[in-house]
């Protein structure tokens, strides 16, 4: 076996509906753009292999469904989930102020074990739209937010023309890695039939 | 008899069944099978007419379970009505011909079944190449890994398992590599955890020809893909069984490590454990014991069976707490320590573990495994040795240094083997076989019980012009093609081997999962228990026979006769009797269970 074996990243996709959420992770994975807009249903899940450091990775995407109707799925989502990725729209600032209740909401639902340091990645899409004149969300005021919530990571994209975006997902990746817990030795308990404990059997029947 | 169809939803929990076949399979077997109401035939004449002394055939049957010992021929309500008297005539036909009762419904419902049949059996064929038989008849292991849930061939696969952690993460699937399919994995995860956010289950998902099967056990999610026309139970078993293996392999302290961290990944825990699952997954298509729950023992004269068991006692009394001989997936003897017990479930798993893990032959090996019925959550300790290709020693302690001592007892242990003939014999058995219907004598076998070589030799000189029944013309008596017998005390099986006109893997398998329905039948807990079902289609007659201590299940030529086809069964019983001690491990000692 391979001393350094394959790892798998599950990475949630937050944010309003609208956003781009869908765009990004076509474009990321399909290197694909569509200007039409089709609501997500639930969810959708991408597989995309990534390699760097000499390390193969699977990336393991849900894109939910921006709706608030499917909030409701929240918890069967986010189990497990080693990067969390919110995003919004910058010529939209109330999906701004929502990026907040995002991630309040995944860190009640998805309950990490360490949620001050659980891997968070901001993304401020639709940067092209108008040549940038209807942004509403500088950089300055989402970064400030960033910083403010424990430095979380942010990048300026365009899933329309791929800008940032393959630099975005590789900064996901990496930080799902780092919030890794350290591998633990595997060490199941041994039957002790000496110290008196009779091994629990799966039928009560007493021969 | 008519409310089946309550019976057939699955309690409590959700079946998304947009046609509900399961309904009307249960349906057909309702009509094909006996009911317990008492019923008041006339004692036959037939029950002395062909020199069947030991009055074996009694059509009365008696109103309580203890004398169901025998099989009456004139029990009408055994017989499905057999229809029409045209040779092509199957068990649907005479459904519908019979059918002036039954509500139109219900003819619809068998019909369709029909055709599902037989678009089955065009699909054998045109998806030869990519059938599940094809690769696995080879070398088990992972096949083609480069597949995954966009190629064709996958898509076309017809039996597909799925392990998965409840976050979505895959662990296990039978075909392609798992971390393609993680998109997959994740959409099979937010199904169930869909379901179960709604405090509901989901058990089974209809789509056309396919069933999906859901088993969740903690932070562990098994999921089947069939379209191989399996019943409900016998897949959800399988995936018990799938479960099973893992815990023998990791014990359920894997919980803990889910507890500890959701995002845990197993994946790594199980490497190199890929044949091991894809050859239990195999066994599912060949091995009776994984939906019989009961164990086989290889055929050995009385005798030296006990010789074995001997010393296996005398190394239990030394601290072992199982010791277990086995060829093949067959037990040559086993014993175990004061008050403990093996479940057959454990041996069949066990035993694929040390089958398919080649490392195991190179060497002698002393390994962590669990025993999943006996306890799943802690490890004991297991010395392996193959005393040849075949052949192999399995001593299970608590003790995790005792390896040097296990090592002597199996030194002690393969002396005596050797000195008192027993591996010799073992040689033997294996070339003569196992029983093998056209062995079943016409005449009373004597009471002393050779065994099934001997029997075969006795039969050779004795008659060796043996005339056969002129209609017959392959196979056993009466058209007996094969048969399966389950002791219940004894939690032990014996299976006739396959001889013609069962000579290929296809009809092999065929026959073989008709007998899955058949016990599924005869065991659902909505409609049954039954005793006795006679079923006649265009492959078989299959004719099932519950009581207190067995169940026999026979295949015979479609065109066999009723009367005859019983007869046959009270002989194979009587037969299986006088030869017990040979095809049967007796008195292990405190190994009831």
């Amino acid at each position: 076996m391979a001393s350094r074996r394959r790892m798998l990243l599950k990475v949630i996709i937050l944010g309003d509906s609208g956003v781009g959420k869908t765009s990004l992770m076509n474009q990321y994975v399909n290197r694909k753009f569509s200007n039409q807009y089709k609501a997500t249903i639930g969810a959708d899940f991408l597989t995309k292999e990534v390699q760097f450091d000499d390390r193969l990775f699977t990336l393991q995407i849900w894109d939910t469904a921006g709706q608030e109707r499917f909030q409701s799925l929240g918890v069967a989502f986010y189990r497990g989930a080693d990067c969390c990725v919110l995003v919004h729209d910058v010529n939209v600032m109330k999906s701004f102020d929502n990026l907040n209740n995002w991630r309040e909401e995944f860190l009640i639902q998805a309950s990490p074990s360490d949620p001050e340091n659980f891997p968070f990645v901001v993304l401020g899409n639709k940067v092209d739209v108008d040549g940038g004149n209807s942004r509403v969300v500088s950089e300055k005021k989402a970064k400030a937010w960033c910083a403010s919530k424990g430095n979380i990571p942010y990048f300026e994209t365009s899933a329309k023309e791929g800008f940032n975006v393959d630099a975005a997902f590789e900064c996901i990746a990496r930080n799902a890695l780092k919030n890794e817990p350290e591998e633990e030795i595997y060490l199941p308990e041994t039957i002790d039939v000496a110290s008196g404990g009779r091994p629990q059997r799966s039928t009560g029947c007493e021969c | 008899m008519d409310s089946v169809s309550s019976s057939s939803s699955l309690d409590d929990s959700t079946q998304l069944s947009p046609n509900s076949d399961s309904k009307a399979v249960d349906q057909r077997f309702d009509l094909l099978s006996v009911t317990d109401e008492p019923i008041q035939s006339e004692p036959s004449h037939r029950g002395n007419g062909d020199g069947f002394t030991n009055g074996s055939l009694n059509p009365e049957r008696s109103t309580g379970d203890e004398d169901d010992d025998q099989l009456g021929v004139e029990d009408q309500e055994l017989v499905a009505d057999e229809g029409p008297s045209s040779p092509n005539s199957c068990s649907y036909a005479c459904e519908r011909g019979s059918s002036s009762a039954t509500s139109v419904s219900r003819i619809d419902a068998a019909s369709d079944i029909d055709d599902i049949e037989i678009r089955e059996v065009r699909n054998e064929s045109s998806f030869e190449g990519i059938s599940d038989s094809q690769p696995s008849s080879g070398v088990p292991g992972k096949h083609r890994v480069d597949e995954d849930d966009a190629s064709i061939s996958w898509r076309k696969r017809k039996k597909h398992f799925f392990i998965l952690s409840n976050s979505g993460k895959p662990i296990y699937s039978r075909y392609g590599d798992e971390h393609k399919l993680a998109g997959f994995s994740a959409t099979l995860q937010a199904i169930i955890s869909f379901m179960e956010n709604g405090g509901d289950r989901v058990k089974l998902v209809k789509a056309g020809k396919h069933q999906v099967v859901f088993v969740v056990k903690g932070p562990i999610y098994l999921v089947c893909i069939s379209c191989n026309e399996e019943p409900f139970e016998s897949l959800k078993g399988q995936l018990e069984l799938i479960y099973g293996q893992m815990i023998l392999i990791l014990t359920k302290s894997i919980n803990r490590s889910f507890e500890k961290n959701p995002k845990f990944d197993m994946t790594h825990l199980l490497g190199g454990t890929d044949d091991v699952f894809s050859s239990l997954i195999h066994s599912f298509s060949w091995n009776p014991a994984t939906f019989l729950h009961a164990y086989t023992c290889l055929p050995l004269a009385y005798a030296t069976r006990q010789a074995a068991g001997a010393i296996l006692q005398d190394v239990a009394d030394s601290g072992v707490l199982f010791a277990i001989l086995m060829c093949k997936h067959k037990v040559i003897s086993l014993v175990g320590a004061q008050k403990a017990s093996l479940h057959p479930d454990d041996i069949l798993l066990l035993s694929n573990f040390v089958m398919s893990s080649e490392s195991f032959r190179t060497s002698e090996s002393f390994s962590p495994i669990c025993l999943p019925r006996y306890n799943p959550l802690a490890f004991l300790h297991a010395y392996v040795h193959f005393l040849d290709v075949d052949t192999y020693l399995m001593l299970l302690t608590t003790s995790s240094d005792a390896f040097y001592h296990l090592k002597d007892c199996r030194i002690r242990i393969e002396t005596v083997l050797l000195k008192s003939n027993v591996r010799s014999e073992v040689q033997r058995s294996l070339l003569d076989g196992g029983i093998r219907v056209e062995d079943l004598h016409v005449a009373p076998l004597p009471q002393s019980g050779p065994s099934p070589h001997q029997v075969q030799q006795i039969l050779q000189t004795d008659s060796p012009e043996r005339p056969r029944e002129p209609f017959v013309g392959i196979g056993g008596p009466a058209g007996l093609w094969h048969f399966i017998y389950r002791s219940i005390y004894l939690d032990q099986y014996v299976s006739s081997e396959f001889s013609p006109p069962l000579n290929n893997h296809q009809q092999q398998k065929r026959l073989y999962r008709a007998y899955l329905r058949l016990y599924a039948s005869m065991h659902d807990k909505g409609i049954g228990p039954y005793k006795t079902q006679f079923k006649r289609d265009e492959n078989y007659v299959l004719l099932c026979w519950v009581t207190q201590d067995f169940e026999l299940y026979a295949a015979f030529d479609p065109l066999a006769d009723k009367a005859e086809a019983i007869k046959t069964c009270n002989r194979v019983c009587q037969w299986l009797k006088d030869v017990e001690n040979e095809i049967f491990l007796h008195g292990a000692s405190p190994f009831s269970w």
